[in-house]
C-alpha cells in the first residue's frame, strides 16, 4: 500500500459548459458533495472562466471555438460529458485533450472517480511536457557544448571527458545548466574562464 | 384506513455474513410487526423478504422481483457494499429507494439509497483520535481481503501518517480464512501499540482468540496494554469469540446495547419480548429496526411511499431512536449519528468509555477531513486525557 491521500475537491470550482436539465442537476449536486462551487454555463465560456480548476462539458454538441484556447491547450483538466459514442464527437473531445469522462445520463457514482482520474492525468502530462520542454531546451543548446567542448580540448589539450566534466562544475559552480552556461561562452571566453588550466605550450603556438 | 405499502427485505441470513443479515432482518420485522399491529398506525406493511445466502448473483436477481412484481419502492437491506452496488442500478431504475443501515467504508452518495450506518468520519476517525492520543501511533492493520478492510486500513494509514506515526504491519486474509499465526508472529516482533481489527467473521474470531493465547504468553499484550480495535464488531459475535479472548479490547459504533436511555430500554424489553432474555441487541439489529420506523413516519407524513416525498419528510425531522436521535443530511443521504466507543467486558456487552457527545453529521467523501486539524485534535487529546501516552505511565 502507498501513501495515497484521499482525494479531496473542497472550495475547487468546476465550470459546467451544457444545457441546464436534470443530468446537470444531477452532477451539480454530486459536485456540491464533494464541497464544490459550480457554475453552469452554455453556450457561451464565461470571460472571465481562467478561475475554474476543472471543467465539464457537453462532448455531444461542444463546438470549434467553444474554449477560448487552442485545441489541446487547455489551463485545466477537461472532463467530457459523453451521451453520444460517435466515433466524430470522440475524436473532437479527445483533440480538445480531456482528462477523462462521464458518461450520461449523470449518475451519483462516477463523478468523483472521473474527477479524481482527470486532475491526476492532468497533472501527469503536465509534468510530462514540463520535461520535454527541458529535454527540448536542452537539445536547443547542444551544439553550444559542443563547440565549448572542442574549445577546451584545443585549449588545455585534453580529451573530451575531461573537458566536458570541466565545463560541467563550472557550470554548476555557477548554478545554471551546461546548456546556459556554454551558451554565454565567447570566442576568448575559455582562455579567461579556464586560465590556470590551459596548457601553456598550446598557448605561446 | 391505514396506507397499504408493499416493502423489500433483502439480508443474507444464511452464509458467511448470515449471523449480521439475521440481527438486521430481525430488527426490521420486529419493527414491522409493531407498526402493522398499532391499530393508531397510519401504514400497513407488506414484506417480501428474500435471502441471497451471500450470493452475489441473487442480489440481483432478488431485487428484481421486489421492484418488478412485487411493486416494492422501498427495499431495506444488503450487508456488504459489492452487495449494495450490485443492486443499485435497479434501485435506480425503477426510482426506488435502498434503505442500507450498516456501518461502511464510504466514498459513495447515491440519491437513491439512504444511509443510516456509520461513514468513516463517525467510526474510524473518532476511534483513532481515541486511540492515537492514548495508546501511542505504533499501529498494525489487519483485514479480510476485500473493500472494507483495504479502504478503512487506507484511511487509518492516513491517520496515523498524519500525527508523525509508523504502520508496523498491514496483512489480509481470505474471507473465512482462519490461518492467523502469521500475523499473530509479526504482531509478538513488533509490538505494536495497538492493533486495527477489518478481518470479518470466522476469521476475526479466530484472530481475536490466538491474540489472546499470544498475551497469556506475554502478558505485555494483554487488553489494556496493546488492544484491538474494530469499527464492525458487535454484542451480536461476542459468543462466538468468548469472554476470555474478546474482554477488554475496543470497538467504535453508533449504538451499544448498553446505551443507558428510556428509549432504548423500551427497546430492550421489545426485543426480550420477542426474541426472549438471552438475545443481545446490536447496532445491526436496532439500525434495522429504526429504519423501519423512520420509513413508516415518512410515509405517514408524506401520504404516500413515493419516494420524492418520503425523502422530503425524511430530510424535514428529527427521529428519537434508542440509537439516539437521528436526523437525514438532504445533501449526502447520510444519517448524523452519535459516534460511541465500547470497551468488551466480561459479560459479553461493551462498556461505553468515550462518546462524541452529539450527532456527528457524516462526510462520506471525507471533504472535511484535514490531516493537520486530526493531528492538533489527537495532540490536545493526549495532553489533556495524561499529560502524554499511556504508554509513558505504563
Amino acid at each position: 500500500m502507498t501513501g495515497f491521500r484521499t482525494p479531496n475537491f473542497r472550495d475547487r470550482h468546476a465550470i459546467i459548459l451544457h444545457k441546464p436539465g436534470d443530468t446537470i442537476d444531477r452532477l451539480v449536486r454530486q459536485l456540491e458533495r464533494l464541497g464544490m462551487k459550480t457554475d453552469v454555463h452554455w453556450p457561451d465560456f464565461p470571460a472571465d472562466g481562467s478561475y475554474a480548476d476543472v471543467i465539464f462539458f457537453d462532448a455531444d454538441n461542444a463546438f470549434d471555438e467553444l474554449f477560448p484556447w487552442a485545441p489541446g491547450a487547455a489551463p485545466m483538466p477537461l472532463v467530457a460529458l459523453l451521451g453520444s459514442e460517435l466515433p466524430g464527437r470522440l475524436e473532437w473531445a479527445m483533440r480538445q485533450g480531456v482528462s477523462s469522462h462521464v458518461v450520461k445520463p449523470v449518475q451519483s457514482s462516477g463523478v468523483f472517480s472521473a474527477l479524481v482520474i482527470a486532475f491526476a492525468n492532468f497533472e501527469a502530462a503536465r509534468e510530462t511536457q514540463r520535461l520535454i520542454d527541458a529535454l527540448t531546451a536542452r537539445l536547443d543548446g547542444r551544439p553550444a557544448v559542443i563547440r565549448a567542448v572542442v574549445a577546451l580540448m584545443a585549449a588545455c589539450g585534453i580529451d573530451d571527458t575531461a573537458a566536458y566534466a570541466r565545463i560541467r562544475s563550472a557550470a554548476m559552480a555557477r548554478r545554471v545548466t551546461v546548456e546556459d552556461f556554454c551558451a554565454t561562452l565567447d570566442p576568448g571566453a575559455i582562455d579567461r574562464l579556464f586560465a590556470d588550466q590551459v596548457n601553456p605550450r598550446k598557448q605561446t603556438r | 384506513m391505514p396506507q397499504d405499502v408493499s416493502i423489500g427485505l433483502l439480508y443474507s441470513v444464511t452464509g458467511t455474513y448470515g449471523a449480521i443479515g439475521k440481527d438486521a432482518q430481525d430488527g426490521a420485522l420486529l419493527a414491522v410487526e409493531e407498526i402493522n399491529g398499532d391499530p393508531a398506525s397510519a401504514v400497513r406493511f407488506t414484506v417480501f423478504s428474500e435471502d441471497p445466502g451471500g450470493n452475489i448473483e441473487q442480489y440481483h436477481r432478488s431485487a428484481g422481483t421486489m421492484l418488478r412484481e412485487n411493486g416494492c419502492r422501498h427495499v431495506i437491506g444488503t450487508i456488504t457494499s459489492i452487495g449494495r452496488k450490485e443492486i443499485i442500478p435497479a434501485i435506480e431504475k425503477h426510482d426506488a429507494l435502498l434503505w442500507y443501515v450498516l456501518p461502511w467504508e464510504g466514498f459513495e452518495a447515491c440519491e437513491n439509497v439512504i444511509y443510516t450506518g456509520a461513514a468513516p468520519n463517525q467510526h474510524i476517525l473518532p476511534l483513532f483520535a481515541h486511540m492515537l492520543a492514548r495508546y501511542g501511533n505504533r499501529v498494525y492493520l489487519t483485514g479480510s481481503n476485500y473493500v472494507w478492510g483495504w479502504e478503512v486500513n487506507r484511511i487509518a494509514r492516513e491517520l496515523v501518517a498524519a500525527t508523525g506515526g509508523e504502520i508496523l504491519g498491514e496483512r489480509y486474509l481470505p474471507l473465512d480464512d482462519t490461518d492467523v499465526d502469521r500475523m499473530i508472529a509479526e504482531i509478538e516482533r513488533k509490538r505494536p501499540d495497538f492493533i486495527l481489527n477489518n478481518l470479518i467473521g470466522t476469521s476475526s474470531y479466530a484472530f481475536l482468540k490466538a491474540y489472546h493465547r499470544l498475551a497469556e504468553r506475554d502478558p505485555d499484550f494483554r487488553a489494556e496494554h496493546r488492544p484491538v480495535t474494530s469499527c464492525d464488531l458487535t454484542e451480536c459475535e461476542l459468543a462466538e469469540i468468548g469472554a476470555e479472548a474478546a474482554a477488554g479490547h475496543l470497538c467504535s459504533a453508533v449504538y451499544f446495547e448498553k446505551l443507558d436511555s428510556p428509549l432504548n430500554r423500551r427497546f430492550r424489553q421489545k426485543v426480550t419480548a420477542r426474541f426472549g432474555a438471552g438475545r443481545p441487541l446490536s447496532t445491526f439489529l436496532v439500525a434495522g429496526y429504526e429504519a423501519i420506523h423512520m420509513l413508516a413516519q415518512a410515509i405517514a407524513a408524506a401520504g404516500t411511499d413515493e419516494i420524492g416525498p418520503v425523502k422530503e419528510a425524511l430530510f424535514a425531522r428529527t427521529f428519537e431512536t434508542a440509537m439516539g436521535p437521528i436526523t437525514i443530511d438532504e445533501k449526502t443521504n447520510h444519517a448524523s449519528l452519535t459516534p460511541y466507543l465500547g470497551r468488551i467486558n466480561a459479560e459479553l456487552g461493551f462498556d461505553i468509555i468515550d462518546s462524541a457527545g452529539s450527532a456527528v453529521v457524516a462526510d462520506p467523501y471525507l471533504v472535511d477531513f484535514n490531516p493537520r486539524g486530526f493531528a492538533e485534535t489527537v495532540a490536545a487529546q493526549a495532553r489533556q486525557k495524561s499529560g502524554g501516552y499511556l504508554k509513558v505511565i505504563k
